[in-house]
């Protein structure tokens, strides 16, 4: 049986630098993105110190601009971020029973999809599960988050107006990142339940409206995990 | 600072956190496998990833065909860095790069 490597908050800092390399850039677009939406630069902050998850702030920023009402944006952002609940149980389930969880309501606020991800990798290479461990790795990753947002936000909405190629990259950013997040959760058996949220999102944003679709699309992938399409994901 | 903001911040933060936090609190060993409970949450990431990614998509695609290259080219780096790295920042660093640089060579 290999010998688990012991895991300080060092070690877990050291873990962050990929993710720490890939939300800078990404928060620096966020910060842009928000003032260019019309928020300030202490909104914008804060939205990224309060909620610290990427593409639930980035909805944000378009259900603000938007003038959707806070009951409707505040059940789709929490909607979307739903998905977390499953994060915690997959890491227990990997570490044990056992694991010390006395620390867990703080290093679990920044349990991001990046964070959970860096932390299955790690533990599958052998490194031991702990709490400092965890907490170097979501510190490492906030910080990032953090100082892009504010950063961004402080260029502004004007800042890369003489870059327009990469102000489009920074723009594909948003996209790229969801994509990419489906990447990494797709499963062949969850395909129905993709094929059903797609349909539902152009039929109803076509008939109705953005905000709409992004609801109908969202509640109609559920439904159809629900109903039994994509029952043997896991 | 507008208040409707930081009440939205606040209740979207205190409800992620508490998605990620009670669940390690929780026993969920009585969850059936193949219950409704465990299906739902099965396909609520994939659902909400989808729709998010198809809602960002769409007016991307009313674009004329030459805008259309840049978005191929963003879409095919971020599925070949992805199958690459198996890493999704990487891949969406790989997929914003590839959109601009294409973006700039359309002029």
């Amino acid at each position: 049986m290999r010998e688990l490597v012991k895991s300080t908050f060092w070690d877990g800092l050291l873990t962050a630098v990929p993710l720490i390399l890939g939300y800078l850039p990404i928060a620096f677009s966020f910060g842009v993105a928000a003032t260019r939406s019309g928020l300030s630069m202490a909104e914008a902050f804060a939205l990224s110190l309060i909620i610290f998850a990427g593409a639930a702030q980035f909805l944000a920023l378009v259900l603000i601009a938007g003038g959707a009402p806070l009951a409707v944006a505040a059940f789709t952002l929490v909607a979307m971020n739903l998905r977390h609940v499953l994060y915690g149980p997959a890491l227990m389930k990997r570490v044990g029973a056992d694991a010390s969880k006395r620390h867990a309501w703080a290093w679990s606020f920044m349990l991001t999809d990046e964070v959970f991800g860096a932390a299955l990798g790690a533990l599958a290479r052998g490194r031991a599960f702990s709490e400092p461990f965890m907490s170097g790795l979501g510190i490492g990753a906030y910080g990032a988050w953090l100082a892009g947002t504010a950063v961004g936000a402080y260029a502004g909405a004007g800042a890369l107006d003489g870059w327009p190629a990469v102000s489009a990259g920074l723009g594909f950013m948003l996209p790229a990142l969801f994509l990419a997040l489906l990447l990494s959760i797709l499963q062949r058996a969850q395909l129905p339940v993709i094929a059903v949220a797609g349909v539902a999102v152009v039929v109803v944003t076509l008939l109705w409206s953005g905000t709409a679709g992004l609801l109908a699309g969202m509640i109609a992938g559920a439904v159809a995990g629900v109903m039994g399409l994509g029952r043997h994901a896991k | 600072m507008r208040s409707e903001v930081l009440i939205l911040a606040l209740i979207v933060g205190a409800c992620t956190w508490a998605f990620r936090y009670l669940p390690l609190r929780a026993d969920l060993k009585d969850l059936k496998p193949d219950g409704a409970l465990a299906r739902f949450l099965a396909a609520t990431g994939p659902a909400a990833i989808a729709t998010l990614f198809v809602a960002e998509v769409m007016p991307l695609l009313k674009l004329p065909l030459t805008g259309l290259v840049p978005l191929v080219a963003g879409v095919a780096a971020v599925v070949g860095v992805f199958v690459w790295r198996k890493s999704a920042v990487l891949a969406t660093l790989a997929g914003s790069a590839a959109y601009g640089i294409a973006f700039a060579l359309l002029g």
